[in-house]
């Protein structure tokens, strides 16, 4: 009766309010592996068959945080993968957006029209359920090799409560139901396989176990992979040098109106191990590469002795203090040593590749226009002294080393420095050539068995804006300084020349470098944080300082031009079933006082998640304030246009809940209001409503479906904007598993009209080999008609 | 009359303290642990009263139950609450209880003698004891090897609560890296890890036998020695 009454609840839901979906020109769905606090989360976004794509960038932010941090994707095929590490996601969401490059310039984001009229999305992050610590493997670990003859599979409910039903439990192994083999111990459950000799075949097996209430509802389910070897095969693979790689290859044509594309990728991944050397191989070649376009190909190798020695060479993507270098791809070579007391993190390579401009026309001397691509040119060669341009790319190096004390464990004290340099021989016809170098320190202190953790960083960048002119002369300083009596931009002459002797030797040193006055501390990047984890509690309070001037070629997306702090509390509550949050941040802009007036940026979070033990759904409420306001007035005459003053509420709640009618079903609906008020001059207040449901039912053992209703509206005096987008498909194995077959349908109506349809098969011809086909179309009603089939390959040893 | 009202009393008493005593263990039907590996000859028995039998993988230990090791053999002990694996090295006996307090669970591990390694996870509001004739190591989420023969308890990861049975019965706390020694007179003294004792966590940590077959004019030559492989 009780589920009855919970699916009604959520059909007068869907049916009452409005829903949300997200619309895109290039995207086609975004995938998100599972959100569980402090595991790392791979996020996987595949695109409507669009040309032109160059790279993806995501950006996303924790609950309490303002600042979006930004990451580029990897590009593969029709896809871009991001895996956002295990130590930044934090309960009770995160929110992200996409921002999509194109070669003509272009960008657009995902959802559109962010940060303008769009939305970022949330993903909501489940906080480790106390329910994962109750039911227990005790044997095997994940991805352990076991012979035949030594599996013991162990499940320990020693530590569940009275309400699950141990009796109940089911155990599948590669889904075959082999409960009936088990011995019930108490709260404990035991398989042996030697009391059933001949039941289990080597092979990769997949291990699931469901748990059960009283009331006979799936309490949790736990899976784990391992692979069970002969003795033969476990003797080889402790002895023996051990490899296992994939590779995949993929052809698929793509039709964007009229144009037809034929796309070509293959890669291959090899992964091996010797005794406590390890060794990683990967290559991705794909029919995109051009010259005349950044590196779509990929390769990299790596080798690693225990902990303490890493090297990879090729396309690598370092970590160093993310105020200066951290997970941009640089094409070269990087490499660490740990011994704990002392390490040493290197990399040198490529970050940009050069790319030629070309000549769009000349000029002599006389006709020549002004132009940011009006450049002088060999007029030996080409015959006039100017022409207009397509500005090409530099070669752009980079070196960054990082030498550190101590393990990192309790404590660790780092210093870094990086230099980028544009190769301005490179290419012939650029713009301006530039060069940077970054200093940096970082500390991490943790006590207490990390219930104290303190984390600080702060940099220090130069920038040359120009280096193609070189080095300044003593005869360009002397000019300069008879114009500036005695002083050279800004500063007296002699100490001038002192500051180039010192600098010159780590970066060009001409008058287009900054900052030349380090007291205004504009280049100056630090933040520090505070975190305490005790009575249930975890209270985290930072301090961020970026000036106008700080650029690392390492780190393009950081934000800057900001100063304040942020403090958060969450408190798990009710045996880690109830989670309060509260979190707020201050921040202000105009650091140097380069702009108009100075805007004060003030962040209220709150946030009650509640994950039950009971039958009834998983509830997250939240709410969040954030106000822009400036120190101008509108009577303000003159500088009117610049006065803002906004205030955004936010409400949100979303629900989850699992539940059998008749077979086992997985549902989920949010629903969130945005009022933003705008009292500024510009009046430009809006309001947002985005609600969604999702259903996902396992009908049988091979064949499930999943239906999606999402609704969204837009207002504001001058214009409504609403649509309505459902999806709903469906996934069936069949011939002993080896045919997988789904289809997803997903139109949308209102002021935004699609139809989409998604038809994937994919077959296990032999063991190891797969053989995959997909088919999508799209149809934006007036505007574009799209789509691709294509065919995968991928062969595992 | 006094006397059988007293002997009553007490034995009500008695009988209540063992009831209680009784309801806060582990269920009966429970173990308190399971092996998860044999190495050559491994007895069990379930109370010291039972006999000892040959114990195979999967097996139960209950409530008291006691492991016996033979000569290079071993017994790898996994706690069925899941904070812990504790390797019995040759030659040793592990008696074993556990008390449940709601959802926590208190362990105790009495290394009657011998050599038991252990790695135990964070403990939050729970007890894991490991008990022997001289002394008692109070562990929250460590690595080290408690040396009944020695009285010795090597610390190899976290933090250590010591304490003497006899004589000054002399307190202390062990901190990675170092190793403690309970004298007779039961003094602790605490010194920085000796090379042997290095030596000695990493051999407790190998599992796994090899033999090396040397046919030589004389015959067969059996070399067996210890992989640092790790289970």
């Amino acid at each position: 009766m009780f589920k009855f009454y919970m699916i009604v609840v959520f059909c007068i839901l869907i049916f009452a309010t409005s829903m949300k979906a997200q619309i895109s020109n290039s995207v086609s769905k975004v995938n998100i592996s599972d959100v569980i606090e402090n595991k790392p989360v791979k996020i996987s976004v595949s695109f409507i068959p669009v040309t032109g794509i160059t790279n993806v960038v995501l950006a996303y932010k924790m609950f309490d945080e303002t600042e979006f941090k930004q990451y580029d994707m990897e590009m593969m095929g029709d896809s871009a993968i991001y895996t956002i590490p295990a130590n930044m996601i934090r309960s009770p969401y995160f929110s992200y957006y996409l921002s999509i490059y194109f070669e003509n310039g272009n960008n657009e984001t995902y959802p559109l029209g962010i940060p303008e009229t769009g939305l970022p999305l949330e993903v909501m992050v489940k906080s480790v359920s106390a329910k994962e610590n109750e039911v227990l493997v005790l044997t095997p670990s994940s991805n352990d090799k076991i012979t035949t003859k030594d599996l013991l599979i162990s499940v320990s409910f020693v530590r569940a409560p009275d309400i699950v039903d141990v009796k109940a439990t089911q155990v599948f192994l590669n889904d075959e139901n082999i409960t009936e083999n088990f011995l019930f111990a108490g709260d404990l459950m035991l398989f042996n396989s030697n009391n059933f000799p001949g039941l289990i075949s080597t092979g990769t097996k997949s291990l699931r176990i469901e748990s059960y209430d009283n009331s006979g509802e799936l309490y949790i389910t736990k899976t784990m992979d391992f692979k069970v070897l002969s003795e033969a095969e476990l003797n080889a693979a402790k002895n023996q040098f051990n490899y296992k790689g994939t590779f995949e290859a993929e052809s698929r044509n793509q039709s964007y109106n009229d144009n037809n594309t034929w796309f070509n990728n293959s890669s291959l991944r090899l992964t091996g191990k010797y005794d406590q050397l390890k060794f990683g191989g990967y290559v991705y070649v794909t029919s995109e590469e051009q010259k005349d376009r950044q590196p779509r190909n990929r390769f990299s190798g790596s080798v690693d002795y225990k902990e303490w020695f890493s090297l990879k060479f090729g396309d690598t993507y370092p970590r160093l203090p993310n105020l200066i270098l951290n997970g941009r791809r640089v094409r070269g070579l990087e490499g660490s040593l740990n011994f704990g007391f002392f390490n040493i993190t290197t990399t040198l390579g490529q970050i940009k590749r050069n790319i030629e401009g070309k000549i769009i026309e000349t000029y002599d001397r006389d006709n020549a226009p002004l132009g940011s691509n009006i450049i002088e040119i060999d007029s030996t060669k080409y015959g006039n002294p100017y022409a207009m341009v397509t500005l090409g790319t530099f070669d752009r190096q980079i070196f960054a080393i990082r030498p550190s004390f101590g393990s990192g464990e309790n404590f660790q004290w780092g210093f870094s420095y990086l230099h980028s340099k544009d190769d301005t021989k490179s290419i012939e016809f650029g713009g301006r050539a530039q060069e940077n170098v970054v200093v940096g320190t970082d500390m991490n202190i943790n006590l207490d068995d990390r219930n104290i953790i303190f984390k600080s960083q702060a940099a220090v960048s130069l920038l040359n804006s120009n280096i193609s002119i070189g080095e300044i002369t003593q005869a360009q300083i002397d000019s300069l300084a008879i114009e500036g009596d005695g002083k050279v931009l800004g500063i007296d002459k002699d100490q001038f020349v002192s500051l180039k002797d010192i600098v010159s030797g780590f970066i060009t040193f001409n008058q287009n470098i900054g900052p030349l006055n380090p007291e205004k501390l504009s280049s100056l990047a630090t933040e520090s944080l505070l975190e305490l984890n005790y009575f249930d509690n975890k209270l985290r309070g930072s301090y961020i300082y970026r000036g106008n001037g700080y650029k690392s070629f390492g780190q393009d997306f950081i934000m800057t031009d900001r100063k304040g702090f942020n403090i958060s509390d969450r408190v798990n509550l009710i045996d880690n079933q109830l989670f309060v949050s509260l979190g707020y941040e201050s921040l202000q802009d105009n650091l140097q006082n380069t702009q108009v007036s100075t805007i004060t940026y003030n962040n209220l979070n709150t946030s009650v998640s509640y994950y039950p033990r009971f039958d009834f759904p998983a509830v997250t409420l939240s709410y969040r304030n954030r106000t822009r306001s400036n120190d101008l007035k509108p009577a303000d005459s003159l500088y009117s246009i610049y006065n803002i003053d906004d205030n955004t509420d936010t409400y949100m709640a979303k629900l989850s809940y699992d539940f059998t009618a008749g077979v086992k079903h997985n549902s989920n609906f949010s629903i969130s209001n945005i009022n933003y008020n705008d009292n500024s001059t510009s009046k430009l207040s809006q309001k947002f409503l985005t609600t969604s449901f999702g259903l996902s039912s396992w009908w049988m053992q091979n064949l499930s479906s999943y239906f999606g209703l999402t609704y969204y509206s837009s207002t504001s005096d001058a214009y409504e904007y609403t649509y309505t987008a459902l999806t709903f498909g469906s996934n069936y194995r069949m011939l002993q598993n080896k045919l997988n077959l789904s289809l997803n349908i997903s139109p949308s109506f209102g002021d935004f009209e699609k139809y989409g349809f998604d038809f994937l098969a994919s077959y296990l011809i032999i063991e190891n080999l797969t053989v995959s086909m997909q088919m999508r179309y799209f149809n934006l009603p007036g505007i574009s008609s799209n789509s691709v089939a294509g065919l995968r390959l991928r062969y595992s040893i | 009359m006094k006397n059988l009202i007293k002997i009553t009393v007490f034995a009500t008493f008695l009988l209540s303290v063992v009831a209680l005593s009784a309801s806060n263990f582990l269920d009966d039907e429970t173990p308190i642990a399971i092996v998860k590996k044999v190495i050559r000859q491994v007895q069990l028995r379930e109370t010291q009263e039972s006999d000892w039998t040959a114990v195979k993988e999967g097996e139960q230990l209950m409530q008291g139950g006691e492991v016996r090791t033979g000569t290079k053999a071993l017994a790898l002990v996994l706690l069925t609450d899941g904070s812990g694996l504790l390797r019995v090295r040759e030659n040793s006996i592990l008696r074993i209880y556990g008390e449940r307090e709601n959802q926590k669970v208190n362990k105790n591990a009495f290394i009657q003698e011998g050599k038991v390694g252990f790695e135990v996870n964070k403990q939050e509001d729970e007890q894991f004891k490991f008990t022997t004739p001289t002394m008692v190591a109070s562990i929250r989420g460590t690595q080290g090897v408690i040396d009944s023969d020695d009285n010795k308890v090597l610390c190899e990861e976290g933090i250590i609560e010591l304490a003497a049975l006899l004589g000054a019965k002399e307190a202390g706390v062990l901190t990675a890296g170092n190793t403690a020694q309970i004298t007779e007179e039961g003094k602790l003294v605490i010194y920085t890890m000796t090379d042997a004792e290095k030596q000695l966590l990493k051999q407790t940590k190998q599992i796994a036998p090899k033999k090396m077959i040397i046919e030589t004019d004389e015959g067969i030559l059996e070399i067996e020695y210890y992989s640092e492989d790790e289970e």
